[in-house]
């Protein structure tokens, strides 16, 4: 349970130390790729909560949405139409809801160790 | 969770951790706080404003140069008129030319000297001759003892010497410089001097025509006469149209 959060922490202390800067015109397609990382993150702590995770499924979503969601940008600045923020929309969606099942994992779990808890 | 599902998950989440960082640090624009006094300040103005005029001074100076270059473009017609009369300046003799050619000299046959016989002057006949042979293989300028041979130019015996345009030619050897139109031009002028008719007949005058091989630059003076040209007339525009 901690590693993958020690592993974050690694990775924000490895990006501020090498002090790498994106150019302006393309923070847009990182910053949507992060969104989409997040979503897969979280999507991942989902799965492995509802016990339905798979390794391969995680893996292959996060690189492929990442790269959906750049090339879509990509895709939305030559067409001059906003592309990205359908997928802003569509990973913050997933996000919140995302969280939302993780948060009422979480309190059914904790509610079920209290049962436990106070049947003791 | 595995120890290998547990792997990749952390791997997964250090990239998305270095991600955050980068772009984090992409849009958050370092504060540099402006910390300057008074005089520093006052120094930097100075700085710019120096920058400034000396911009200024640039542009204005480019601006002159364009006012210029426009003065002259409007100048241009009479600089083509310009142009124009120097060159007919130049093809009606007033002007010196400078340019490849040949030098003819035309001096005594000393053999005959030696004999006794008396070689003054050079008969005008010949001397016109020798000109129109020139003018017939390409001559552009041509002068004879320093005076310039115009269309007018008159060679001819006045009390029994040779003049030309009323001066006397009577010294020898008398040099007659040629400028051709070119280098081979030139040449070929040379060429075929060399075996011209007119230099024997100047030789049966105990004259001798020395061809020099062909030189650039030659120099012929300007013809330094007035032109008289007294039965010349414009030609009327409407009856020079119907001709």
């Amino acid at each position: 349970m901690w590693l993958p959060i020690l592993g974050l922490i690694i990775g924000v202390i490895l990006g501020l130390l090498t002090d790498i800067k994106i150019p302006d015109e393309y923070s847009n397609y990182l910053s949507i790729a992060v969104l989409a990382a997040l979503d897969t993150l979280f999507g991942g702590i989902r799965a492995q909560l509802q016990n339905i995770y798979d390794e391969k499924v995680f893996v292959s979503g996060f690189f492929f949405n990442i790269l959906l969601a750049a090339s879509l940008a990509f895709l939305g600045v030559h067409l001059g139409v906003d592309l990205y923020l359908a997928a802003v929309f569509a990973f913050g969606v997933r996000l919140f809801q995302n969280i939302a099942v993780i948060r009422r994992i979480l309190i059914a779990k904790w509610s079920q160790n209290q049962e436990k808890t106070e049947k003791n | 969770m595995d120890s290998k599902n547990k792997l990749s998950f952390t791997f997964i989440t250090v990239v998305i951790g270095f991600m955050i960082a980068v772009q984090f640090q992409t849009v958050k624009e370092p504060v540099v706080r402006d910390t300057r006094d008074t005089w520093q300040l006052r120094e930097d103005l100075l700085k710019e404003k120096e920058l400034q005029l000396k911009l200024l001074r640039e542009i204005s100076s480019n601006e002159e140069k364009i006012a210029q270059y426009e003065t002259k473009r409007k100048q241009s017609k009479e600089q083509v008129l310009r142009e124009t009369l120097e060159e007919l300046r130049m093809e009606a003799g007033l002007s010196e030319v400078t340019g490849p050619g040949i030098i003819l000299t035309i001096e005594p046959v000393y053999e005959e000297l030696l004999l006794g016989k008396q070689v003054d002057s050079i008969s005008p006949d010949l001397l016109k001759r020798l000109v129109n042979e020139l003018n017939m293989y390409d001559a552009q300028h041509i002068s004879i003892d320093g005076r310039r041979v115009i269309n007018t130019t008159v060679i001819r015996d006045i009390n029994r010497e040779t003049m030309i345009d009323g001066y006397a030619l009577n010294r020898l050897p008398i040099e007659i410089k040629v400028i051709a139109e070119n280098a081979q031009s030139a040449d070929k002028l040379f060429n075929r001097m060399q075996v011209s008719k007119s230099a024997e007949e100047f030789f049966i005058d105990n004259l001798r025509v020395k061809v020099h091989k062909p030189e650039d630059p030659v120099t012929v003076p300007a013809y330094d006469d007035a032109l008289r040209i007294r039965y010349m007339e414009p030609v009327k525009p409407e009856e020079g149209g119907k001709s």
